[in-house]
């Protein structure tokens, strides 16, 4: 089909080859070429979050994001961080908190909250507000949301804690 | 159905652009994408500068000042060291730019070239005495704040031309501030206002911009020079606060109506005042 | 949305009105417009780019005559839209002309106007300040060019 063009992109450490419009967010791409289905098509105006990803280590807005920019990156969807302890802790304080109702927003409160406890390690209310502020959730109020990050932070503190206390 | 093409220098950008007239540049594509998702605009390319080096970086400029790359995101500019004094406001205004995520992404070229009236660097900018680095199929200019922004929306950026670089003359010792009036955090500003002060001394003075409340920002370098000396006097911080309010050209929109922007603007100037001469 | 002015003309109210009938005088005036034509004796067919930032809009646009008083009054209606998308522009227009003093012509319009689709976008706080700039174009663009065929 005309204006349709191959790309080739590096997602969750694997190299992916792409048929799909010139001008295809990697939104679209993730969602529709891949079947990645964490990161969701919300607002696809950069408003409510929910299709937060990250790119060479930076969360940026999968629906602002156009894929042929993305040729060389890294892309990395909440798929990729299966793996991760820092967002295995974040789930799971997610869920003992209720910060899950619809579930719509979480991949993308997870991608950012996963950034913020990479940047700062135990941040403080107003930083988890502010930090989440991009991320719309219409369900729980964000209470528990909050709380959520603030536990999985705390708890990722203390780990890291005693593996230094066991390596000194 | 438009491609994306990402050119290593300014010049192969400057290049394609000029031999695609329906090509639009395109810097975090923060705004420019949202608009194509809605269907708002069209393009043969978007031709993204992200790849660029020669966009990127802050550090001195040839005219002893400061030189910010037009590819710099917002949270580059927000967490930039070298930001103080009298460029402190300029860091302020980047830090509260929608929110984290779309900081990674937006950028100061990109947030200029759109110029959008509400937007948070313009009123710096004007404050600051900045100009903006164009460069195009006939080379490179550079424009006042004020010479720059035309109308609504509308700049004095010529097709195929790209903004490369702000540059700030040397900043003074401040300090400076930037306040932002929004309906919620990481909105557009209803009203804006930026504030640095020049010098120490009893003569002292200020520079405000006033953003949100016109085409381009509101600047009064006579009502500024009146005020001089005179910073610690109510009556003439009303003075002057009246004297910017008047020049103001608000719209009715959904983040306030014309009528309550013209009432917020003394308050916010005044505030702005006390806020770099230390008066509560 | 409701808009009105009125702007001076150095110029007896016979040659302003000519002028305002005339499609091709018109379409130097109008900021954007691309071509002006006459269907028939009541009717005008023209082309109008609109651009605002980073969006560009097209319309067909389709004038209307429906009262004529000669010299004095013309009410007309236009209607446009934007090639295949779903943009749509209507307005409803009254236009005088008055003579307060031999050579000068006041021309009074009104209009009432409005606009869906992509430009919606902005708004109608910020159409409001778009339409007037507009108009002023037109103005200036109008009394230079009825000076310059007047001298």
């Amino acid at each position: 089909m005309a204006g349709k063009e191959v790309f080739a992109l590096q997602i969750n450490g694997t190299r992916r080859e792409i048929f799909a419009p010139g001008d295809a967010t990697l939104l679209d791409v993730l969602r529709d070429d891949l079947a990645l289905r964490a990161a969701k098509r919300g607002c696809n105006q950069g408003v409510c979050g929910a299709c937060t990803v990250m790119v060479d280590g930076v969360p940026v807005r999968g629906c602002l994001t156009l894929a042929g920019a993305c040729t060389g990156r890294e892309v990395t969807t909440l798929e990729g961080f299966a793996d991760d302890a820092a967002m295995q802790a974040l789930q799971e304080a997610m869920i003992l908190s209720g910060g899950v109702q619809c579930g719509f927003c979480t991949s993308g409160m997870l991608i950012t909250a996963r950034d913020l406890v990479a940047q700062t390690p135990v941040p403080d209310e107003p930083a988890i507000r502010s930090a989440l502020s991009g991320n719309l959730c219409r369900c729980t109020g964000y209470v528990r949301i909050v709380e959520a990050v603030t536990d999985a932070a705390l708890q990722l503190a203390r780990q890291k804690d005693t593996k230094r206390e066991a390596v000194e | 159905m438009s491609f994306v093409v990402a050119p290593q220098t300014v010049d192969e950008a400057i290049a394609f652009l000029a031999a695609n007239p329906d090509a639009r540049p395109m810097a975090g594509g923060a705004s420019l994408v949202a608009m194509k998702n809605a269907r708002l605009i069209e393009a043969s390319h978007f031709v993204s500068l992200a790849r660029i080096e020669a966009l990127r970086g802050i550090g001195p400029s040839a005219a002893g000042g400061l030189r910010i790359g037009g590819m710099m995101h917002h949270r580059q500019i927000a967490e930039c060291a070298d930001l103080t004094g009298g460029w402190q406001m300029l860091r302020q205004a980047a830090g509260l730019i929608a929110n984290r995520v779309v900081r990674n992404m937006g950028t100061i070229g990109g947030a200029i070239a759109n110029a959008d009236p509400a937007a948070d660097y313009l009123p710096v900018l004007a404050c600051a005495g900045a100009e903006v680095e164009l460069v195009g199929p006939d080379g490179l200019r550079r424009l006042a704040v004020a010479d720059y922004l035309v109308d609504w929306y509308e700049t004095a950026l010529e097709p195929g031309e790209i903004v490369t670089a702000i540059e700030l003359p040397a900043g003074g010792d401040g300090p400076s501030v930037y306040r932002k009036l929004a309906r919620t955090p990481g909105d557009y500003a209803t009203v804006s206002v930026a504030c640095a002060r020049e010098g120490a001394g009893p003569d002292s003075s200020v520079r405000v911009a006033v953003g949100a409340c016109g085409p381009a920002p509101i600047r009064d370098r006579d009502a500024e020079a009146a005020l001089a000396g005179r910073l610690h006097d109510p009556a003439a911080i009303a003075a002057f606060c009246a004297t910017l309010a008047e020049q103001a050209d608000p719209i009715d929109d959904v983040r306030g109506s014309a009528a309550y922007r013209l009432k917020l603007i003394p308050r916010m100037v005044a505030a702005a005042i006390r806020d770099v001469t230390g008066d509560r | 949305m409701k808009l009105e002015g009125s702007f001076p003309v150095s110029a007896p109210r016979p040659v302003v009105w000519e002028a305002i009938r005339d499609p091709g005088l018109m379409a130097q005036c109008v900021p954007g417009c691309e071509m002006a034509e006459q269907i028939d004796d009541t009717s005008y067919r023209a082309r109008v780019l609109v651009k605002f930032g980073p969006i560009s809009a097209r319309f067909n646009l389709v004038i209307e005559i429906e009262q004529e008083i000669a010299l004095e009054e013309v009410r007309s209606r236009a209607r446009g839209e934007e090639g295949t998308r779903a943009s749509t522009v209507s307005s409803t227009n009254i236009l005088t002309l008055s003579e307060p003093e031999p050579g000068t012509t006041l021309v009074a319009w009104s209009t009432d106007f409005s606009i869906s689709g992509r430009l919606g976008k902005y708004g109608m706080g910020l159409m409001r300040k778009k339409v007037e700039s507009l108009s002023a174009e037109f103005v200036k663009a109008f009394a230079a060019r009825l000076e310059e065929s007047a001298a």
